[in-house]
């Protein structure tokens, strides 16, 4: 068990995004997380991220309780995640984006960093050959000199990954990440995934592409109105009655 | 561009500023001339500071305030206290550097426009201290006066003086080079790196890792300390201290020699401050005029150039080279548009 | 301290600081919708009282209309530069800040040279006094004040009940969310900066009689806003209004006690206070 929401809830005021919701991720597996929209599955990121506080609840990540950290505590024990909207560094080259993000905002070494000393330059070295690894794992590294605002979209998708490997988290929380793909660039990335998994990496994420979601996770958790109303296997949701319910009767809206 | 190349820019770049510095008196000994290499010198330690503040998305106007609070520290040091000049120089940069920490971590509460209006009204609250209150020290509307040159230093062959321009010039440059290679060492390390990710997103920086208000307030203090370093020198050249020099008109024209610049590069402050420079000095005679043409072309430079002047060989060089890859990278196809 | 004596201290405060809410309603409103400080604010301030100059006392139009004409055409000049200038720079504060520095500087530089640098005057269009107890007050004084309530209450309506206010106030929340809901935030964002300017130049020109005209009339308002905006709540309409009727509170009464000078630095230390209590304002967002 690597991630656990117990009886999480978000309010916003007078509505309630997240009721009571309770949820494990096991280390190793691919698990995702799926419902009609506004099922507040972005908003489930946004909690465990950090990036939103929780109204009520717990959320515990390798025993450790994370919900009431900032965001830049909950990356250094190991969780990163993508956005919807491809957010990335514009005016950087796709290898700065990368640094940027294998530093992981390392405070210490102000004066080590001044006089350029060994320690400094040993970490800047390993720094630099993670990045180049992960480029190389998403195929970006010709494109490593390039401003990253200049890229064609599903290679700002793939540097977004990119930047979420090189902070060595070991859940990579991925929303949407097949979202815009044609069929031939979705099976690359679905490989892909299946490839993190096979290195160790937990994988947690909403897509809407139903096919890739019953092919690719382990474990599905679904969203409705905010509350959980089925977990398990992918043959058992996709036979579940709630599930189906729940689809029919918020139009899929898929682009 | 990789990092291993950025550092040789450093390192060329600052090796231009040098070899500029040191030709200056050695192409000429007149007065004014000096004068003006020394306020010029002066103006870049304050908008390279001010650019590492404004690199990580702060639109500090306070930052004279910190100038002019180790500026007053420095003189009454000096003046009250018996302190040497050489004393006074590392203490009273971190004086306000101190200040900053409290400053800094007010306006770190709101954002945006607001972060703006707060750093604005500490402006105005510390220059109205300084105008009015504490006036047995702070000299009051009047200013504070008779302060002390720099205290000579006694060297091999006898003591140096800096009464002159020139000794004030070579104290000026000294004082901006080591400044300077500080800022551009830390602007080429990961300090810059993740300056630069904060201003261009907050919230990424965040989830991957960045403690965002630290880093802010981070280099916030490092700006007013070095703020604090012109400011020790302006008191002890000028010799006569007044609120006005710490006010919004000042303030004013380095965002706007900073901004014009570009934020973006460290080189930026540079060019933005000698191309103003130059301008203030060929227009000097126009008056009103002046200050019209300095607002258009603020106008046009910003609207036309919205990442600065230092990103104009860039731009020009996307515009011809279109659909190249830089740096050695291969070319990935007609898709790719600069 | 006779009673008269504060009540008229109190309205002389309020008087002009209802003057100054106006023009921080403008900045507020163009600071929420297009996420610019329009450091020029000032100079729209200071062409309505040109307006109201050249209109009325060099053109000898009727007060009434010289304002209505005032309030359009700097509200109209709002227009221009926002469309012109300012909507290529909607939510990059840092650039729009220099951008509007360079057009306080272009401003400034044609009215010194096209008008002069000193003070004209305007008369006064409203003469005669009211009585009301002990407490007198100038006609228009309280022509002033009533007229800014009213465009204060004229903008309050205008947010909170017309289809379009309620879209500005959409854009202003949430520009991205506002035009997912399809939102017109051209319209918006033209309006807003026209809006709040045409309030900058109500102001100018409500002024104009009762201080003199001058190039640089608005650098002092443009402070006063900044301070209201400060204490009453960042990106707060109603905070504005608040800010407004304390500054001018402390101002009216601190004008009984100490100079001019001392007293515009009442308003500065009620900043601090603020700030170190409750840095987003008292009626500010959190």
């Amino acid at each position: 068990m690597l991630l656990e929401l117990r009886d999480v809830s978000k309010r916003f005021g007078g509505l309630q995004a997240v009721a009571a919701v309770s949820m494990t991720v096991t280390a190793g597996t691919i698990h995702g997380l799926i419902g009609p929209n506004g099922a507040g599955k972005s908003t489930v990121f946004n909690l465990i991220t950090g990036v939103l506080p929780v109204t009520s609840g717990e959320i515990r990540f390798k025993g450790e309780r994370i919900s009431t950290l900032r965001p830049s505590e909950i990356c250094r024990r190991g969780i990163a995640r993508t956005f919807q909207a491809t957010t990335l560094f514009r005016e950087f080259t796709v290898l700065d984006n990368v640094m940027a993000a294998s530093h992981l905002g390392a405070e210490r070494g102000f004066v080590r960093t001044l006089l350029a000393t060994a320690a400094y330059r040993v970490r800047e070295a390993a720094a630099l050959a993670r990045a180049r690894d992960v480029l190389g794992a998403v195929r970006l590294l010709d494109a490593a000199g390039l401003r990253a605002g200049a890229l064609p979209h599903r290679d700002q998708r793939a540097l977004s990954l990119a930047m979420v490997l090189a902070t060595g988290a070991d859940l990579v929380i991925l929303d949407e990440p097949l979202a815009g793909l044609t069929t031939q660039e979705s099976e690359d990335a679905m490989k892909a995934l299946r490839a993190l998994r096979a290195g160790g990496k937990t994988i947690l994420l909403v897509e809407h592409d139903m096919r890739a979601v019953m092919g690719l996770c382990d474990v599905i958790t679904v969203l409705d109105h905010g509350v959980r109303i089925a977990e398990g296997m992918p043959r058992d949701i996709q036979a579940n009655p709630a599930v189906i319910e729940a689809y029919l009767g918020a139009e899929d809206t898929r682009a | 561009m990789p990092p291993e190349l950025r550092r040789v820019d450093g390192w060329i770049g600052f090796g231009l500023l040098l070899a500029a510095g040191v030709a200056v008196p050695l192409l000429t000994h007149d007065s004014y001339h000096l004068d003006v290499a020394t306020v010029t010198l002066r103006n870049l330690l304050l908008t390279m500071s001010l650019r590492y503040v404004m690199s990580t998305g702060q639109l500090n106007m306070a930052h004279v305030s910190f100038m002019g609070i180790a500026a007053y520290a420095s003189a009454l040091l000096v003046t009250r206290a018996g302190w040497s000049f050489w004393a006074a120089l590392p203490v009273a940069p971190l004086l306000a550097a101190l200040a900053a920490v409290p400053v800094g971590r007010v306006a770190l509460r709101v954002s945006g426009p607001y972060y703006f209006l707060i750093s604005f009204a500490f402006l105005e609250v510390l220059r109205l201290v300084f105008n009015n209150f504490f006036v047995d020290y702070l000299g009051g509307p009047s200013g504070l006066v008779e302060i002390p040159p720099a205290h000579p230093l006694p060297l091999t062959g006898g003591a140096v003086t800096f009464t002159s321009k020139l000794a004030q010039y070579w104290l000026m440059l000294v004082l901006f080079l080591a400044s300077a290679a500080v800022l551009i060492r830390l602007e080429f390390s990961r300090f810059g790196l993740v300056n630069g990710a904060i201003r261009q997103g907050e919230l990424l920086a965040e989830t991957l890792g960045v403690n965002v208000p630290r880093y802010k307030l981070g280099a916030f203090v490092l700006g007013a300390f070095f703020a604090g370093v012109a400011g020790v020198f302006f008191a002890h050249s000028q010799r006569v201290l007044h609120s006005s020099d710490f006010g919004l008109e000042p303030m004013v024209l380095l965002v706007a020699f900073t901004v014009m610049g570009g934020v973006g590069s460290v080189w930026g402050p540079v060019v933005g401050t000698l191309v103003l420079a130059v301008a203030s000095e060929l227009l000097r005679e126009l008056h009103h005029y002046e200050i019209l043409v300095y607002g258009l072309v603020l106008m046009v430079v910003m609207l036309f150039f919205p990442d600065g002047l230092v990103a104009l060989p860039g731009r020009v060089a996307r515009w011809f080279g279109r659909g190249r890859a830089k740096d050695g990278a291969s070319t990935l196809g007609a898709g790719l548009a600069p | 301290m006779p009673i008269e004596l504060l009540v008229q201290a109190l309205l002389n405060g309020f008087g002009l600081a209802v003057v100054y809410v106006l023009v921080a309603l403008g900045l507020t409103l163009i600071f929420s919708i297009l996420e610019v400080i329009n450091f020029a604010h000032g100079e729209f301030y200071m062409l309505g009282g040109f307006a109201a100059y050249y209109l009325f006392a060099v053109g000898g139009l009727n007060y009434f209309a010289t304002l209505v004409l005032a309030v359009l055409l700097v509200g109209l000049a709002g227009v221009v530069a926002e469309r012109l200038v300012f909507r290529h720079l909607r939510g990059k504060t840092l650039n729009a800040f220099i951008v509007s520095l360079g057009l306080l500087w272009v401003l400034q530089a044609t009215a010194q040279l096209s008008f002069g640098v000193l003070d004209k005057s305007v008369p006064s269009a409203v003469s005669g006094i009211v009585r009301v107890g002990g407490v007198i007050v100038s006609r228009e004084r309280l022509f002033v004040i009533l007229t800014a309530v009213a465009l204060i209450t004229g903008l309050y309506l205008f947010l909170k009940f017309t289809r379009t206010g309620q879209a500005m106030r959409a854009v202003a929340q949430d520009t991205d969310a506002a035009a997912l809901q399809g939102v017109n935030i051209e319209l918006a964002s033209a309006l807003g900066f026209g809006i709040g300017c045409a309030l900058a130049g109500a102001a100018g020109a409500l002024l104009a009689p009762i201080f003199a005209v001058s190039p640089t009339m608005g650098a002092l308002p443009v402070v006063k806003a900044f301070i209201i905006i400060i204490v009453g709540g960042m990106g707060s309409l109603p905070g504005a209004v608040l800010g407004g009727l304390l500054l001018g509170a402390v101002e009216g009464v601190g004008t009984l006690f100490m100079s001019s000078a001392a007293v515009n630095i009442l308003g500065f230390l009620m900043v601090i206070a603020i700030l170190l209590l409750r840095p987003r304002g008292l009626l500010g967002a959190a």
